[in-house]
């Protein structure tokens, strides 16, 4: 490798960015920066630069600015004092899609598997907030990470969507310009997911986007269209996902953080959780936002996570109909421009939008942020009001500096496996990546791995009341009243199905996981009139006292303490 | 299928004086469907008086002035309902509703009274940034755990909206040992009743901050606080005058919505101001005999209009019932000067009854008034008031024989 010209090259960088002092060390195409630098956008653009140059492959900064945050150091003293709590063959660290998706796929085989989730419900991280598109892979660079496992991921999912019963529509998806500049653009898209093997991938004409879908903005002169993008429920697939794995005997603890990662001979042998240590053969890091810090602690960081926030937009079902597909517009630099679409329960989504936050908790919605994401839909469609908008928040992507997945057993640490940078079109991607991980951790186990006889991958969710002929409603509440019960007038969500979802292979202990599962407090009163009823729910089928039922986990309660002289029970 | 003759939805004060009138206009064949569990609708977590003024002369809780009707609901022996949630309405009058009890009901109604009220618009129709904690409700949820459930929801609180709802939730609030930094209302002038704010707020030095908003909201599990910022005619903060206030519970009431999702799949045409459906003076919406009571028509201030609404509402499903309406005998009646919006939108002017009320709103605050309904240009109804600000609604009522050819038309005068 030429040093010298890297060192030069950096020089440039330097004089461009001005950091206000910086000093890296170079081992083998890892860079690590240490330092200070103006802005945090500043020390990311800086990184990214640095890491498109030739002789660079991984990027880490330790580069210090004001917005930094951070994180106190846990003292594992008293969690190693707990012992062993479990020993297991697989330890996946992260809930989400990934981890999720890799537990079920492992669950194929004889094999203990254990994912620990840091928060109350499984996808509570970049899972949650995603929009849910399966991207065709159009806009990826051609032979990266995310090209190849987005295109083969996407394909995958007709046989997920079969196998464990989640929604899933391939709607297709435009890319649509506005004058010739963006033209261009979606030429050289074109000529990328050509590369890429996107299936069925098209330049069309703006009459021709708008006989597919309507309510595409007559500005519109041309599009890039792929029929194969398509659109899921993110937390829906990875419910599934986690739940089949439990069906197929894997296990996952929620509330379980990971502190400290135990080696002996350069092997790893477990973790230590805030529940005490878990002995593990393999351990998965799909930590999501955190799998810099998880790979920091067998000293193998060599990425570094800068949480993307995304801000996404819900507007109201009666909006249902007015378009059936993806509407993004030719992309800017670091997204594909988002844009409105309809989620399969019939909902429409605007965003996300994309701005480099330096708390990974940071999941506030900005003007700005909100101002770009309704501008876009507007711009892109017609006959769809702002004013019909329910609510808007914001996600985290797990983007890298190299801005590529991270799929890779540890060079440092044996039984240590990478799966980082997990980031758009990472929900597409899932598949594909799931089925990695499989094939790497049976290559760490090394042999006498056997198949599951009894793994059954077919999974099954309740057909939702609200889609229920009038025929089956008689029948569910024939069977139990609870049916009968509509708690979300909203959404038509039932007691039966809150209760259901409250004692699940994955239970729902907070009103967001219910939300979530039942979509109960998800509708246009935003929980105004359900809110107290499936508090008292959970209340009931937990066995805690009101009080201590939360909105999405450990110090988010709802209610304080009783009113003035309230006796309960002599209402 | 089952078929009955009247099929009230909603078992608040609106369809409990639909379905009471409707009975003694000699309407025997009533449903109510409520879904809660019991009637009364929203009135039942009003636990503070000002109810009935108009209608019975005293001030009466909300829960007592339900009761007046329940209790006649139940002298009548008027079927009921409760807790069974009608799904679907439609065109041709069929309900489908589900229940613990009852099961799947399916029933053919010869006429419909829509009374399902409205609900409280969200942080994000008012567009409050920031993050999502714990700790931000609307005043009615507030209201509910306050009254109905007995929990209190915070010990700081900031409310958002000057309407009556925030108001009497200040009092409340600080009845209850909740601490209520202040009042914000993002437009220059009060959102309800002016009683309610000498009652609720100037009695408990709560300060009321007009032309102020909430911008964002901060905490990641629990409010934390809020950013408030003055705002400009336009409505959009000030850059320069944000503060910082800790709180641990915003408190939304920025204001009302009917709640038309089921009259809209039944085809009812809906108006762009009110939300609520398009309705004549009988307040029959556009499709024949399906009726609208109270504030899922249009968002009422007095409950005493709401039942009065339900009642006209009878008086209409009686003489459709009893073949007396064609439905084509109607002629717009046109918002004019500093009217906002008109409240039926449609006069039907082959009614049998003397006159006709008409309900509307200002669009700002002003002094000494004279209401105008004028025919053709001739002015045929006329009220005077001494204010007229828009959270209170107006009232007049308009000679039906003096209805002629020609524009219809409402003003203000000042």
């Amino acid at each position: 490798m030429d040093t010298e010209s890297l060192q030069k090259s950096i020089m440039l960088l330097e004089e461009k960015f001005k950091p206000n002092n910086i000093s890296f060390t170079l081992d083998n195409g890892l860079i690590c920066f240490d330092g200070n630098m103006q802005t945090w956008q500043d020390m990311v653009d800086f990184c990214h630069a640095v890491a498109k140059l030739p002789e660079v492959k991984h990027v880490v900064s330790h580069i210090k600015t004001p917005e930094s945050v951070y994180k106190e150091n846990i003292d594992t003293t008293p969690y190693i004092a707990i012992g062993e709590v479990e020993n297991v063959d697989v330890l996946i660290v992260g809930g989400g899609v990934i981890g999720c998706g890799a537990a079920r796929e492992l669950s194929k085989y004889e094999l203990n598997i254990l994912v620990v989730e840091k928060s109350s419900d499984i996808s509570e991280g970049t899972t949650k907030c995603n929009n849910g598109m399966i991207h065709s892979g159009y806009d990826t660079k051609p032979n990266s990470l995310k090209a190849i496992y987005g295109v083969k991921g996407n394909a995958m999912y007709t046989q997920w969507a079969e196998e464990l019963g989640f929604h899933f529509n391939r709607t297709g998806s435009f890319v649509c310009g506005f004058n010739q500049d963006d033209m261009d653009i979606i030429q050289g898209l074109y000529e990328n997911g050509i590369k890429n093997k996107v299936p069925g991938i098209e330049v069309i004409s703006g009459e021709r986007a708008r006989e597919i879908e309507p309510n595409i903005n007559d500005g519109v002169i041309g599009a890039l269209w792929t029929p194969s993008a398509g659109y899921v429920e993110p937390y829906e697939v990875t419910l599934a996902l986690a739940e089949n794995a439990i069906e197929n005997g894997a296990k996952i603890w929620l509330n379980t953080e990971v502190f400290d990662v135990l080696q002996e001979n350069g092997k790893v042998t477990g973790v230590v959780t805030n529940k005490g240590i878990i002995k593990a053969k393999v351990i998965i890091n799909s930590a999501g936002l955190y799998a810099d810090e998880i790979a920091k602690m067998i000293n193998d960081e060599f990425y570094t996570i800068h949480p993307r926030r995304g801000t996404l937009g819900i507007l109201d079902k009666e909006n249902k109909g007015k378009l059936h597909t993806f509407v993004g517009k030719a992309p800017s630099k670091y997204t594909k421009g988002g844009g409105p679409q309809e989620t399969p329960e019939g909902t429409l989504l605007i965003g996300p939008s994309a701005k480099e936050v330096a708390d990974k908790e940071d999941l506030g919605v900005d003007r700005d942020d909100l101002d770009f994401i309704l501008d876009k839909a507007m711009e892109l469609t017609k006959n769809i009001s702002p004013d019909t908008l329910i609510t808007f928040f914001s996600g985290n992507r797990a983007a890298t500096f190299e801005e590529d997945f991270i799929i890779e057993p540890s060079k440092k640490v044996k039984g240590f496996i990478h799966v980082a940078g997990i980031q758009s079109p990472g929900l597409a991607s899932a598949p594909a990546i799931s089925e990695a991980v499989m094939n790497l951790t049976l290559a760490e186990l090394g042999d006498g791995v056997k198949e599951k006889a009894t793994y059954n991958p077919k999974h099954t969710f309740n057909k939702a009341f609200r889609d229920c002929t009038n025929e089956e409603r008689e029948k569910l509440i024939a069977q139990n009243p609870a049916y009968g019960k509509i708690v979300c007038r909203c959404e038509t969500v039932t007691e039966a199905e809150i209760v259901n979802a409250i004692n699940g292979i994955v239970p729902a202990t907070t009103m967001d996981a219910v939300k979530r599962r039942t979509r109960a407090g998800m509708g246009r009163c935003q929980s105004g009139f359900c809110g107290s009823k499936v508090l008292d729910l959970l209340s009931k089928e937990l066995n805690i006292p009101p009080t201590e039922v939360t909105l999405k986990g450990k110090n988010s309660e709802i209610l304080t303490e009783p009113t003035r002289n309230f006796k309960r029970g002599e209402m | 299928m089952r078929e009955v003759e009247l099929v009230v939805i909603g078992g608040g004060p609106a369809g409990l004086a639909a379905a009471v009138k409707a009975y003694e206009l000699g309407i025997r064949d009533i449903l109510i469907i409520e879904r809660d569990i019991e009637l009364g609708g929203i009135l039942q977590q009003c636990i503070h008086d000002g109810f009935g003024l108009h209608r019975f002369g005293k001030q009466l809780s909300g829960s007592a002035y339900a009761q007046k009707f329940i209790d006649k609901v139940e002298e009548y022996n008027i079927p009921v309902y409760c807790n069974t949630m009608v799904l679907e309405i439609t065109k041709d009058k069929k309900v489908v509703a589900v229940s613990p009890k009852e099961g799947l009901v399916q029933i053919q109604a010869k006429a419909i009274v829509l009374a399902m009220g409205c609900r409280e618009r969200t942080r994000s129709q008012v567009r409050i940034l920031g993050t999502r904690p714990a700790g931000v409700m609307t005043a009615g949820a507030v209201q509910r755990y306050i009254n109905v459930e007995g929990w209190k929801t915070g010990t700081r609180a900031v409310i958002l909206g000057s309407g009556d709802i925030g108001l009497i939730m200040a009092r409340r609030m600080t009845l209850e040992g909740i601490s209520v930094e202040g009042v914000y209302e993002v437009m220059p002038n009060l959102g309800g009743l002016r009683r309610n704010k000498a009652q609720c707020l100037d009695d408990y030095n709560i300060p009321l901050h007009l032309a102020t908003t909430v911008v964002s909201v901060h905490g990641k599990q629990r409010v934390e606080g809020v950013t408030v910022a003055k705002v400009g005619t336009d409505r959009l903060p000030i850059e320069g005058t944000e503060r910082y206030i800790p709180c641990d519970l915003l408190v939304l009431s920025v204001g009302l919505i009917p709640e038309n999702e089921l009259s809209r799949n039944a085809g009812v045409e809906l108006h762009p101001i009110t939300k609520g459906p398009i309705v004549d003076t009988t307040m029959m919406s556009s499709v024949d005999g399906i009726f609208v009571a109270g504030n899922v028509g249009a968002v009422f201030d007095l409950v005493d209009y709401v039942s009065l609404t339900g009642e006209i509402a009878a008086q209409g499903v009686a003489s459709y019932l009893a073949g007396k309406r064609i439905a084509s005998d109607v002629k717009e009646v046109i918002a004019g000067e500093n009217v906002s919006f008109v409240f039926p939108q449609n006069f039907y002017i082959k009614d049998n009854k003397e006159k006709a009320t008409l309900y509307m709103r200002v669009r700002k605050t002003m002094q000494k008034v004279r209401v105008e309904v004028s025919c053709n240009g001739e002015v045929i109804a006329t009220k005077k008031e001494r204010f007229a600000t828009p959270p209170e609604m107006i009232s007049i009522d308009v000679p039906i024989n003096k209805i002629m050819d020609g524009e219809l038309k409402i003003s203000v005068l000042e």
